[in-house]
């Protein structure tokens, strides 16, 4: 072993074992072994001599890269050297003429062999068919040494196509150029005779070697797309490919390749009529029977690929043909292959279903819904819905793991569900087409599935039960309510049933999914509502057993009270009977509980759910018709103990396990702000104060919860989201509790903490405008004061390579939070705020960030924001009298800065795209700001954005003067369009010619 | 099979390769697990790190040779050399970066030509962040070349076990293989917006049923 042997051996080297000194002189010696001129040579020699395999692949590689880099560079000996050296390794000759000891390289592992290959197709990309015309025409009589020169032509071949030809990599133009003359060069030359070596080589050594030859057929495969069709589809290679697909006793890899060739020739782009005979040619039924093989099989998976991608063909030429072009015969012939392809399917893996399931959505998709089906198509269409059946149907050894979900049944679950999706647009595509048919389907697996016996039953319930489910996303509104034919009967039996296998957890579930899809009808159908309220309220949905499923009960329960509440008055006294246990169990746990410390922080994900029970509840008692005192009471029997318990805890939490409290009080909150969803504020302050007054009395407790918990974020969050509510629903009667409440919401200096405040201020004053006036006057000095000081002056600048960190999105989201509020304080009469005694202060700052960010920064909605912002100052303090200025040095600053940099610089510059929608948006502002200068200014604007402003981009004369025209002129969207035009004309002065953009 | 020169275990071993674009989270995907995080060494110089990471299942202890390949992209080194004797292999891209989604096909084509026939995961990293460039339904490829494809993060470990579990039934040649214990990750950095990710994955599921895209423009000859 000499030195560059063992120095390539220690760069290859990761065990951990190498000294890391010696491994980087080994790096450098290599890397300055590359760099000599006669390296070449050095890898020849290497190559002929070398046996380990570390240094074969590595001098590969050093040609590869001489070649790619230095290709132009190389004196045409050294290019010869290396062609010649190259090939005679790929013949399994002996490069140098020398002894007997020389190493052959097609005795080595396949990824050296691989590399010479990728070697050889380099060359060809630079030299073929010029300077290299017969490297096709050489190979050919060097295949009769046997298969290891066999093998290597086909590694050539397939890497030819990987590096060169093939449309799966992205691609230079000059590449796909250079691959277009590869193909026009071997078509002319030498694909004849390169289909004649495949033909004879597979026919010969098909008994022999199965390997080469598979190797053979699945490099074929791929040229199957741009070469004559007629090479392959002709007499002597289809009999060779059935044959070899048609003989069980080859191996099923060989088989498999076969199989895959005749795909690809089925599959050639090509116009229908010759495709259709060509299709027909084939006779394809010779393979059916084959179907029935073993399911794992390679060959029998890619068996359903050939049939699928078959039948995929023929139904393509029906669609295109006419009757008297062979319409009919393709669809003969799409008829043969259908009851193999539907055979496959309900026998095959989820990968070959997925293709299969494709083809089927197109076939259903040739029927037209409302027409009437052939026999043929009927029968089709009941066997598709038959396997769809069968596919979807969970295997009964899950039973259990999924019923306790552990992570076995988790998992199952999954595949389950994302392997249905696709299977079941395929259903409601069946259901538009024949719903009659599909109807009567569902309906009969439901009865098939409850007579089933005990080992099938939880799993056929549950897939009928999903069939009818999944249809249901298909079915319009009218459909829903009618409940037209068989629907009408089957909502109310399934409504009334209860099945044996209920307590499982998937049944269960399926179930209220189901019937709460089919809401509308009973909707339409009063009779109904007492059933469906049991369903939800029995053991089958609050009250099952399975936490998972009670859970899930309480949500559909809720959007069943959005959807019925009006009718449900009648049966509020009923509901609130059948819930008190489970609405008590949500207080006694906290009233009993003594919390421990590590779950009390962050409440579990059901008590997010538990709160869709108050949220329910909230609605029915918050209608309008419900009387008054009944209200009161109700309200009362839910509010009272739910607020007792944040007292209890407010009152126990100066003792040390306070924290213990959070996770409840959270829990508690929630609840409650469920609660209030269901009441509009024109009833809780008009019509019905006593109401008001008792959520005025529960907002009073829930901010002592601030008081006494000042820096525990989770409740901060809950309280703010309350006092929200409390906002929307008790409207300006809220207002004597805001100052406490603000106040102890102000965020010390947290990005996101502030974010929540701000989106609190910018509710209010939207909502209120000038009423909070003396509010946002009192915060918004110390808001300011926080937010420059978080905030960077400029962008906030993404990270090292365009990545964002948490940081960075939380310091985004505050900026864009704070230039809306900006806008909502400006654009509700409020500017006067940054005008008062305490806010002056920071007069300067905020008008140097308004400028800058509608001048650079990136994000164009914020550039808008605080275009109108700027807009509305004008307006707000330049009344255009000559009067004393309202605010000093703002007129200056507008005019000097605010018109050159933003209304033209900005705009001038490239990346303000015209052709983005936003940024007209923009554009339209910009505009505006002019005229509405122009307007309050007058000349003292003009003249300087006139003189100062477009003469120093070089407008010409006539075109500022034309500017002057429009501004005086009333009509802005003439002068948008024309100061737009002029800005382009700009642009081009700008960069001296037409060519740049 | 034994890699040449690589320490030793009495458990079974195999190579994974990971390669990706730069920037595309190899380095912390693999830097997740934390006895990895342990034994790695590291070969600034090349570019390659050789994470040692073990995994419980069912049927024994298991372990992956992580051979993450970051940075070799800027550095050269020994490129697809690294790939030698890999046993399965992961290819990462970047959900927020369109680019490196896009060069997936030529990483997966330089990766076969050194390894023949290994089990392969797709990985679209990163969906943790709000605006992604590759929607869900646009990833395609791993439908082609037969991969497995799965959204991860490797920030907020969100399906972090899902590709080693993959490959190890690959290898196991046993599909009801599973993990008797979670490995030790370090504590999530974000938390992954569920909505979202269900929303995408919804996105998924009804791109799956859409038609694979024609791409190739040959026409008829």
């Amino acid at each position: 072993m000499d030195d560059l042997e063992k120095a390539i051996l220690i760069c290859f080297d990761e065990s951990g074992g190498v000294d890391s000194v010696l491994k980087s002189q080994a790096i450098a010696f290599i890397h300055q072994i590359k760099e000599t001129p006669s390296i070449c040579s050095i890898c020849v020699e290497k190559l002929c001599f070398s046996k380990l395999v570390q240094v074969q692949f590595w001098c590969l590689q050093c040609f590869h890269e001489v070649l790619q880099i230095k290709y132009s560079s190389m004196s045409p000996e050294e290019k010869s050297f290396i062609r010649k050296s190259v090939f005679s390794m790929a013949c399994n000759e002996n490069v140098n003429g020398g002894g007997n000891n020389y190493v052959r390289i097609l005795e080595g592992p396949a990824f050296v062999k691989n590399k010479l290959a990728q070697v050889v197709v380099t060359l060809i990309y630079f030299e073929y068919p010029l300077i290299w015309p017969s490297v096709f025409i050489d190979f050919l009589p060097n295949l009769s040494k046997g298969t290891a020169v066999i093998d290597m032509f086909c590694r050539v071949l397939t890497a030819l196509d990987d590096e060169i030809i093939s449309f799966d990599y992205p691609r230079s133009g000059e590449d796909v150029a250079v691959s277009g003359r590869i193909k026009d060069a071997m078509r002319g030359q030498c694909v004849p005779q390169i289909v004649g070596a495949w033909y004879d080589i597979v026919s010969m050594y098909k008994n022999m070697d199965s390997v080469l030859c598979s190797n053979v057929l699945d490099s074929m495969r791929r040229y199957v797309l741009w070469i004559d069709i007629g090479l392959i589809a002709n007499d002597a290679f289809t009999r060779l490919l059935f044959e070899l697909m048609l003989n069980d006793g080859l191996p099923d890899q060989l088989r498999a390749s076969a199989a895959g060739v005749v795909l690809a020739v089925v599959s050639k782009r090509m116009d229908p009529k010759p495709k259709l005979v060509l299709l027909q040619g084939l006779q394809i039924s010779r393979v059916f029977g084959l179907v029935a093989e073993d399911r794992e099989s390679e060959f029998v998976s890619s068996l359903a690929s050939l049939l699928t991608g078959y039948a995929s063909e023929v139904l393509e030429c029906s669609k295109r043909l006419s009757t008297e072009d062979g319409k009919e015969v393709s669809l003969d012939l799409l008829n043969g292959v259908l009851p193999s392809v539907f055979y496959v399917m309900q026998n095959c893996d989820d990968d070959s279903a997925f293709s299969i399931v494709q083809f089927l959505s197109c076939y259903v998709g040739t029927m037209k819904s409302g027409s009437t089906l052939t026999e043929t198509q009927l029968l089709h269409l009941g066997k598709i819905l038959e396997v769809i059946r069968s596919l979807i149907q969970f295997d009964p050894m899950y039973r259990n793991n999924l019923d306790i979900l552990d992570k076995i049944g988790r998992e199952e679950e999954d595949r389950m569900m994302e392997f249905r999706k696709d299977i079941f647009v395929l259903l409601r595509n069946i259901g538009r087409v024949a719903p009659d048919v599909t109807h009567m389907f569902i309906r009969n697996s439901l009865d098939r599935a409850v007579s089933s016996s005990e080992d099938r039953n939880a799993e056929e319930v549950e897939a009928a039960l999903s069939l009818f489910y999944a249809l249901g996303e298909s079915l319009n509104d009218d459909a829903l309510r009618t409940g037209n034919g068989v629907l009408g009967e089957l909502v109310p039996m399934l409504l009334s049933t209860r099945f044996p296998c209920h307590c499982n957890r998937l049944v269960a579930l399926v179930y209220l999914e189901t019937i709460t899809r089919y809401m509308k009808f009973v909707q339409e159908n009063n009779q109904y509502i007492l059933m469906a309220l049991g369903a939800f309220l029995d053991e089958r949905g609050i009250h099952h057993p399975n936490v998972n499923v009670s859970r899930r009960a309480s949500y559909l329960f809720m959007r069943c009270v959005k959807l019925l509440k009006a009718k449900l008055v009648p049966y509020i006294e009923t509901i609130l009977q059948s819930l008190q246990d489970t609405v008590a169990q949500f207080t006694r746990l906290n009233n009993s509980l003594k919390p421990s410390l590590n779950n009390s922080l962050k409440p579990s994900s059901g008590a997010e759910d538990g709160s869709y029970i108050f949220e329910a509840l909230g609605l029915l008692i918050g209608m309008e018709n419900v009387s008054s005192e009944k209200q009161l009471e109700y309200l009362s029997s839910l509010l009272t103990p739910l607020c007792h318990q944040v007292e209890v805890a407010l009152s126990n939490a100066k003792s040390e396990e306070s924290l213990s409290y959070v996770g409840n009080i959270q829990q508690i909150i929630m609840a409650i702000n469920a609660i209030s969803k269901g009441f509009s504020e024109r009833l809780v302050t008009a019509s019905r104060p006593s109401i008001g007054l008792m959520f005025k009395q529960t907002l009073d407790i829930l901010l002592q919860v601030l008081v006494v918990f000042p820096k525990v974020e989770p409740l901060r969050c809950k309280v703010s989201s309350f006092i929200h509510r409390m906002v929307d629903t008790l409207g300006a009667s809220v207002f004597p509790y805001l100052p406490k409440a603000l106040e102890q919401l102000l965020p010390e200096s947290e990005p996101k903490e502030l974010v929540g405040f701000l989106v609190l201020l910018n509710q209010l004053i939207c909502k209120f405008s000038t009423r909070v006036h003396d509010i946002v006057e009192e915060v918004y000095p110390v808001i300011a004061d926080r937010a420059f000081n978080i905030l960077p002056r400029t962008d906030v600048l993404s990270g090292p390579g365009g990545g964002c960190t948490e940081e960075i999105r939380e310091l985004q989201d505050l900026q864009r939070t704070f230039f809306t509020f900006l806008n909502v304080i400006a654009m509700h009469d409020l500017s006067s705020v940054f005008l008062s005694r305490k806010s002056s202060g920071y007069l300067d700052l905020t008008m140097q960030l308004l400028l800058h960010t509608c001048c650079n920064h990136k994000d164009i909605l914020i550039k808008k924001a605080c275009v109108q912002i700027i807009i509305r100052l004008i307006k707000d303090w330049c009344t255009g009298s000559n009067d004393k200025e309202k605010v000093p040095g703002f007129q200056c600053f507008i005019i000097e800065a605010f018109a050159t940099n933003c209304c033209l610089l900005s705009v001038l510059d490239k990346s303000f795209e015209f052709h983005d929608a936003n940024t007209v948006a923009l554009f339209g502002e910009i505009v505006l700001a002019q005229k509405v200068m122009y307007e309050r200014f007058g000349n003292d604007f003009l003249l300087h954005f006139v003189s100062k402003g477009l003469s120093n981009v070089h407008c010409p004369q006539d075109l500022a003067e034309l500017y002057y025209k429009k501004l005086q002129e009333n009509d802005v969207k003439e002068l948008k369009s024309f100061y737009q035009s002029l800005i382009e004309k700009l642009r081009l002065q700008q960069n001296g010619s037409l060519v740049f953009r | 099979m034994a890699l040449p020169n690589q320490q030793t275990v009495e458990y079974p071993s195999f190579k994974l390769v990971i390669v990706g674009d730069g920037g595309t989270g190899k380095t912390t995907f693999v830097k997740r697990h934390l006895t990895g995080e342990f034994e790695k060494k590291y070969e600034p110089t090349i570019g390659v790190e050789v994470h040692p990471l073990d995994f419980h299942t069912n049927c024994g202890k298991i372990r992956f040779y992580c051979w993450d390949t970051a940075g070799q992209e800027k550095f050269g080194g020994l490129r697809d050399g690294y790939y030698i004797h890999g046993q399965c292999a992961i290819i990462m891209f970047d959900v927020t970066a369109r680019l490196t989604y896009k060069n997936v096909p030529t990483w997966h084509r330089d990766l076969c030509r050194v390894c023949e026939n290994i089990p392969i995961v797709l990985c679209g990293n990163k969906v943790d962040v709000k605006n992604r460039q590759v929607k869900a339904k646009q990833v395609t490829f791993h439908r082609k070349k037969n991969l497995q494809y799965y959204e991860i993060s490797a920030k907020s470990n969100y399906n972090f076990e899902k590709p080693f579990l993959y490959l190890a039934r690959k290898l196991a040649g046993d599909v009801s293989l599973h993990f008797v214990e979670s490995p030790a990750l370090a504590p999530p950095e974000v938390h992954i917006d569920m909505a979202a990710q269900q929303l995408h994955e919804a996105e998924l599921a009804q791109a799956a049923s859409q038609p694979l895209p024609d791409d190739d423009d040959e026409s008829f000859d």
